[in-house]
């Protein structure tokens, strides 16, 4: 009954978890670790405010400016660190909500099948071919750029994928013995739920949090370098904007230390987030494990 | 007496689902069409709808503000108040300005940019070839590569090359898009300046001929093309081997080799070609990647296409163009994955079936 539709298959692209996950999921930990640390401390660490005019223009790196200044004589060290804070704010609110809405959109589509599920999965193929970038730069300038407000967006824009994810697995445990003799003993639908399909699908939840988390933190930082976002909050995505704003900045060696220090970061989270999903992946799915041995 | 229950022949099919006469005129094949482009009509229409309906459902636009008395810009005098409000349609029932916005855009009008002071649908006109060009090369290129290193890597699986491949192309899609043109950038136009910094041709160049004009365009291409292919490379990577190695122990595979047919033919002919569908099918879920990607890598190189127009709006905050820009972006996107849609069924004859 379903059209071999674009997004309708579900393509296997996950990565192939090769030797040295688990080095690569400690390091992940690692640099995490050290995000928690800059948001937690970030006030003692900042040795300036994000908007103070710390010193003269385009300084460069020094004992008192680590990573220089920028433009307007702001430190750009200090920047970054405030900046973490709407990163992994990000992270986790919208790796969150995607998770959410995507499970409870998934589960149910899976469980009760019939219109409800087709309706549900009409609205995912749109949703996953039409361009999210364009359109959240159109929501978010209208809906004004504050980190937590992104979240919420970028969380209503991408929990197709996981939806999916989660519709195909509850419907295969839908046919499962054990679920079946759950049926035969008078069980009802939310029982069903919370007994036996929620519980087996909290792994997979977790699976699917950590790609939605770091995407989140590429897409909010890109946000903000387009020019949505809250110019009066620190983030990694308006320092980049403001750097490349700077007409002289590749004439100047300003941009080792103003661009580079910001994508660096960015890069870093994301990767970081997804070494601890490859790493996480390993322990998860008990089928990657026997395969290899 | 069971002779006297009609029953349905051993084996044969049910009743298709199609009327007859559909079935009668152009096969199953138009029925399906139909069906794929009533589901596109429709998808369209919602699309068109969200953008009428986004800036209404939100509060802040730049008229409200004439309109609140709080505001610092509230219009004091009624009746210039409503002759604004009457210049935007504003006065009229929601109906009535949907009606307006439709036959607007059946007429091509998009409306106008606050900030350029021209209208949206000429300025999306200027730039949506260059984003297309950047785009359609980008997938095309990202495409061929990734086909042939997949079938390449899943063949000679758990080898070294595998592994590297493996590697690399998770950490290319790891890489947001912005971030890889700046490092292409820093590495390919700072440091070791073989390319240019910025734009599409050089300003004010004289070509002696067409030839100089299109290797211009080239050169400047070659970085954002770059950027935007690596992101799109990984994910097709990673389908491409994981299928070859589905195909690996296959019969005919088996029956392939014992023909002694060239590890060559095996490769491309036996194997890829079982994945071409599945390739297609994430060829249309990244178009939308693709528009996305171009619009950050074009804005870190100042490409003149479609990324540096919403930059620019965005900055502004002129709703008109970021409505127009979305609007045709996804339209374009929505266009190519039903063409590719429909090319489904020409490459796969199962489809119909």
């Amino acid at each position: 009954m379903t059209t071999p539709g674009l997004a309708l298959a579900a393509p296997a692209t996950r990565v192939p978890v090769v030797t040295g996950a688990g080095v690569g999921a400690a390091a992940g930990v690692a640099l995490v670790g050290v995000a928690i640390l800059a948001v937690l401390f970030g006030d003692q660490l900042a040795t300036f405010r994000a908007t103070e005019l710390a010193g003269s223009s385009l300084e460069a790196p020094s004992r008192e400016h680590l990573l220089g200044t920028n433009l307007l004589g702001q430190d750009v060290a200090s920047q970054l660190i405030l900046g973490t804070r709407s990163s992994l704010l990000v992270a986790l609110v919208a790796g969150a909500g995607t998770v959410l809405v995507g499970g409870i959109v998934g589960i149910l589509a899976g469980w009760f099948r019939g219109w409800f599920d087709a309706t549900l999965m009409r609205v995912t193929d749109l949703m996953l071919v039409i361009p999210k970038l364009p359109l959240l730069l159109l929501v978010g300038a209208l809906a004004g750029g504050s980190a937590l407000t992104l979240a919420f967006l970028i969380a209503l824009l991408f929990w197709p994928v996981a939806a999916r994810v989660l519709r195909a697995q509850t419907l295969s445990l839908r046919g499962s013995t054990h679920v079946r003799a759950a049926t035969g003993f008078g069980a009802g639908p939310g029982d069903q739920l919370r007994r036996h399909i929620v519980p087996a699908l909290a792994l997979l939840v977790v699976a699917e949090f950590i790609p939605a988390a770091s995407r989140a933190v590429a897409m909010l930082a890109g946000l903000a370098f387009l020019g949505v976002g809250d110019p009066t909050e620190p983030s990694w995505g308006g320092i980049m904007r403001d750097a490349v704003a700077y007409r002289g900045l590749f004439v100047t060696p300003a941009w080792t230390w103003w661009l580079l220090p910001p994508i660096v970061a960015v890069v870093m989270l994301v990767v970081a987030i997804t070494l601890i999903g490859v790493g996480a992946e390993r322990r998860l799915n008990p089928r990657l494990g026997r395969h290899r041995r | 007496m069971s002779a006297d229950v009609p029953t349905a022949p051993r084996g044969g099919r049910a009743r298709p689902p199609w009327p007859r006469a559909l079935a009668w005129l152009g096969g199953r094949s138009l029925a399906r069409d139909l069906r794929t482009l009533t589901l596109y009509g429709v998808t369209m229409w919602a699309v068109v709808t969200l953008v009428f309906l986004l800036p209404r459902l939100m509060p802040g636009d730049p008229l409200s503000a004439l309109d609140d008395p709080d505001s610092g810009t509230f219009i004091y005098d009624d009746h210039a108040r409503a002759k604004v409000a009457a210049y935007y349609g504003l006065d009229q029932p929601l109906i009535a300005q949907y009606a307006d916005y439709l036959s607007d855009l059946a007429h091509g009008d998009l409306g106008w940019s606050i900030s350029q002071s021209a209208p949206v649908s000429r300025l999306i006109a200027s730039r949506l070839p260059w984003t297309l060009l950047l785009m359609g090369s980008a997938v095309i290129i990202s495409s061929l590569i990734s086909f042939a290193l997949g079938v390449t890597a899943g063949w000679r699986r758990g080898g070294r090359l595998d592994r590297a491949l493996i590697v690399g192309s998770s950490a290319a899609r790891a890489v947001p898009e912005y971030a890889m043109a700046s490092l292409l950038l820093v590495l390919f136009a700072v440091l070791v300046p073989i390319f240019p910094l910025a734009g599409a041709m050089t300003p004010f160049a004289r070509y002696a001929s067409p030839f100089a004009a299109a290797g211009d365009v080239l050169r400047h291409l070659a970085l954002p093309l770059a950027a935007l292919s690596l992101g799109l490379l990984g994910n097709k990577f990673l389908l491409v081997r994981n299928s070859v190695i589905g195909t690996l122990g296959e019969d005919y595979m088996l029956l392939a080799r014992a023909k002694g047919l060239p590890p060559r033919m095996l490769k491309f002919h036996h194997s890829g070609r079982n994945i071409l569908l599945p390739f297609i099918t994430v060829l249309g879920v990244q178009l939308g990647f693709a528009a996305g990607g171009s619009l950050f890598v074009e804005a870190v190189f100042a490409y003149p296409g479609m990324g540096t127009l919403v930059n620019g709006a965005v900055v502004a905050r002129d709703y008109p163009l970021l409505q127009g820009t979305f609007l045709v972006l996804a339209l374009v996107v929505l266009l190519a994955n039903l063409l590719v849609e429909l090319a489904y069924g020409a490459v796969d004859p199962r489809v119909y079936r």
